[in-house]
């Protein structure tokens, strides 16, 4: 029953689409008729949505797509987050998103309303494309041919709360970018030169960079804590996917905030406006279609993959072509100056572009060598550390000062004093890692991240009058921002350039010396879980001859997919984590790896810093 | 000049498009890759018949035989849709060793399952805890394996066979 309202209501708001494009070359709507057909086709891809999650919540097997990738034994969250941990439903989802973004978007006020309007016909054409494409390819209301009482389970390792929410935060982000595409689209066809979508775009774009940024740390969080190989980020193509809207609408936002200097570069917040969503829709074709091994392989399909790329092809075509043809022009010349804010934000522009590209190329090009030689290659970590990395770092530099320069002239206010800062900490972690490890990255990466926070809390102290207000923090907000950036760079440097592996095999009541930590194997148990089987080693932390804490790592065993997953056992600390995992029994020994990973905290420190900031960036006008 | 700059986003596009669309066309698949077991020796395993519990067979058993291994259960649906199909190969290649395991299953429902449904298998042994799934690294059923003379895993196939895939993938095997 809820499998045929929910395709009932997918069909119907697809339909109404359809119709609304057609009717809308004949009828001239007016504002509130339009409005409301926007808000009834959203209304029913939402419950559609819903009503997929509720057979899944209800374990109605006569759903196909419940009964493959749901049990009766799942804990309720993740029957819900069973609803988008398959390819059919996470379109849905997808869909879903579009068209809360719709809806949210047609109660916009104060824009003019043709441009308004073209907009949201922009978004339903969207919407046509993707629905057709789950409706043809990938239905997930299809009737089960056969009465069964039980499913077929889902991925025990998307079985984590971290994951469960992760796919929707990383989909309003993606999805987020769509109705800054249909901004731009529209901004073309409307020739009129209304500064309005400036600040309604800026809005998006930041609202939907700020969910990007949330959903790729939860995964990244998730990749640290579940996949057990002790790090956090591996270049893997569908992290690399989503880094590249990421990067791309970092660039938006920050060329968006050139309108405040009245320096509109119409051309350039149009083209990345386009870039922005067609590198989402391409991320997700490139997951959706199965076309690159990752750990989020799915099951693929050729025609699916297909129908995709056509989506593909025919969005960024499209974009790309109206942007070709009705090119706009700069109404004024921009204010190019030796070192003004201009021009900081320019060439961080034209650096995020190239880190971007590099991704680009770094991702494609095993589709490409495969394709040309038939040899199955993959590009890797050292790639991406060795051209992304030092693209960035100039970027970084740049940014720390970027906030304080002027609009219109060269002049740096309290420019001695940044002179003395930065080379007084320079110095600072220069003589402390010559006196303990010195790595160049380490220093590189500790200067900029010291000196990023440091310029940025001096920007603060020096340019306002520090009253503790809600106004005062949407004012110094760009700085706290960039604070987030620094500190994440100190975890992103010291987490990789500082870590430390060690092995071991050790049996029940062994004790050993990690560092300053003892580290004992208490024990080791067998449990039986709700819909798994666990078996966790049961770690002691001792220091100062004090049990500080115990941590619990070993595997989880699934019989309904029959899948191991290893759990990583972390201690956090604010200045390292001891990370464990429990690997097998030798000779009644096991094998246990520690990593010693210091300042890992700070990376989900600094993000959050910087997704707080970025919501405090929406509510300002 | 500028219109090159404004077309280049259009010419990537096509480039990336060419690529993908041969890609996808030349049917290669990366979900399925080569599994770490292709090529390596059967795993060790012991299993009782289902049929006579005092007849065991063991992973040594099949010194110079081909085998072609299929895990089953009587409550796995699309181990029904595959099941006809191992008839014909039994008739074809009657030298092959078929070898069936029942994985988690009540042996009454087993039993009741393949004299419904017929008997292909030579042997089948009983996997009730999925112990022995374990040690193939089976994914979900059904799993199909063929294995060599030497006692080498030649072949895996994830889910359920097809006519095609029987004679495009196993048959040249056999």
């Amino acid at each position: 029953m809820s499998s045929l309202v929910g395709f009932i209501s997918l069909a119907l708001a697809v339909i109404i689409n359809i119709f609304l494009l057609i009717s809308n070359f004949f009828i001239k709507y007016n504002n509130k008729i339009f409005n409301l057909i926007i808000k009834v086709s959203s209304i029913l891809t939402i419950i559609s949505f819903f009503s997929l999650m509720y057979a899944y919540i209800v374990s109605d097997f006569s759903n196909f797509n419940v009964f493959q990738n749901s049990h009766s034994e799942k804990p309720l969250i993740y029957k819900i987050s069973g609803t988008w941990g398959n390819h059919e439903g996470s379109m849905l989802l997808w869909l879903s998103i579009l068209s809360i973004y719709g809806f949210f978007f047609s109660r916009t006020e104060n824009i003019n309303i043709k441009f308004k309007q073209q907009t949201l016909l922009i978004q339903s054409f969207l919407h046509v494309l993707f629905g057709l494409f789950i409706v043809f390819t990938s239905n997930p209301f299809l009737v089960n041919s056969v009465i069964v009482k039980e499913g077929l389970g889902l991925n025990p390792i998307l079985q984590d709360p971290g994951l469960a929410i992760h796919p929707p935060i990383l989909y309003a982000g993606y999805v987020g970018y769509s109705i800054v595409f249909s901004l731009a689209i529209a901004g073309l066809f409307s020739d009129s030169d209304n500064k309005g979508w400036i600040f309604v775009t800026k809005r998006w774009a930041l609202i939907s960079w700020t969910f990007l940024t949330g959903g790729i740390a939860l995964g990244s969080y998730w990749a640290y804590y579940e996949l057990g190989w002790g790090g956090w980020w591996f270049w893997d193509p569908v992290e690399n996917i989503s880094l590249m809207p990421w990067i791309a609408g970092l660039a938006l936002v920050h060329s968006l905030l050139m309108a405040k200097g009245e320096q509109i570069i119409k051309k350039w917040i149009i083209f990345l406006s386009i870039l922005c969503f067609s590198l989402s829709v391409f991320g997700t074709f490139l997951v959706r279609s199965g076309i690159l091994t990752s750990v989020h392989s799915f099951a693929s399909d050729a025609s699916r993959g297909l129908f995709i790329l056509l989506i593909f092809f025919i969005i960024t075509g499209f974009g790309f072509l109206v942007f070709l043809l009705k090119t706009p022009e700069n109404s004024k010349p921009i204010n190019f100056l030796f070192i003004n804010k201009v021009s900081a934000l320019v060439i961080n522009n034209i650096l995020m572009i190239i880190a971007t590209l590099t991704i680009l190329l770094g991702t494609i090009y095993p589709i490409i060598v495969e394709v040309l030689t038939n040899d199955r290659i993959s590009v890797g970590g050292p790639y991406f550390n060795s051209t992304v990395i030092p693209i960035m770092i100039p970027g970084f530099l740049l940014m720390s000062i970027a906030p304080i320069l002027s609009w219109q002239t060269n002049r740096i206010r309290n420019a001695r004093l940044y002179v003395i800062g930065f080379i007084a900490i320079s110095l600072l972690v220069l003589v402390q890692s010559y006196l303990s490890t010195f790595n160049t990255w380490g220093v590189l990466g500790l200067i900029l991240g010291i000196w990023i926070i440091t310029a940025s809390f001096i920007s603060i102290i020096s340019s306002y009058k520090i009253d503790f207000n809600f106004k005062l923090l949407q004012k110094i907000n760009p700085h706290i921002a960039h604070i987030g950036v620094g500190i994440a760079i100190i975890g992103i440097t010291c987490s990789s350039v500082f870590k430390n592996e060690y092995d071991f095999n050790l049996n029940e009541g062994d004790t050993v010396q990690i560092e300053d930590t003892i580290v004992k194997l208490e024990k080791i148990e067998m449990t039986n879980e709700v819909n798994f089987q666990a078996l966790r080693a049961n770690f002691l932390i001792e220091r100062n001859k004090k049990v500080v804490a115990n941590i619990k790592a070993g595997k989880n065993y699934y019989p309904v997919s029959k899948m191991i997953t290893t759990e990583a056992g972390i201690y956090h600390e604010l200045y390292k984590d001891i990370y464990f995992i429990v690997g097998d029994q030798k000779d009644k020994n096991w094998f246990v790896k520690v990593y010693i990973n210091p300042f890992v905290s700070f990376i989900w420190i600094g993000v959050l810093i910087m997704v707080v900031s970025g919501f405090i960036g929406v509510t300002r006008k | 000049m500028k219109r090159l700059i404004v077309l280049s986003p259009l010419v990537i596009l096509l480039i990336i498009c060419f690529f993908i669309l041969i890609y996808l066309l030349s049917n290669k698949d990366p979900s399925k890759p080569p599994s770490a077991l292709i090529n390596k020796d059967i795993p060790i395993f012991e299993s009782k018949s289902l049929y006579e519990t005092d007849k065991i067979i063991k992973s040594q058993d099949f010194k110079n035989k081909k085998v072609l291994i299929n895990f089953f259960a009587s409550w796995c649906l699309p181990c029904k849709v595959e099941h006809p199909l191992f008839f014909e190969i039994s008739e074809n290649y009657p030298d092959l060793f078929m070898l069936g395991f029942n994985h988690k299953d009540k042996s009454e429902d087993a039993k009741n399952y393949l004299s419904e449904d017929g008997n292909p298998y030579d042997f089948v042994g009983v996997d009730s805890d999925g112990m022995i799934a374990l040690e193939f690294g089976v994914f979900g059923l059904p799993e199909t394996f063929l294995i060599n003379e030497k006692g080498k895993i030649i072949y895996k196939f994830m889910g359920p066979l097809t006519k095609e895939i029987i004679k495009n993938e196993i048959i040249p095997l056999l």
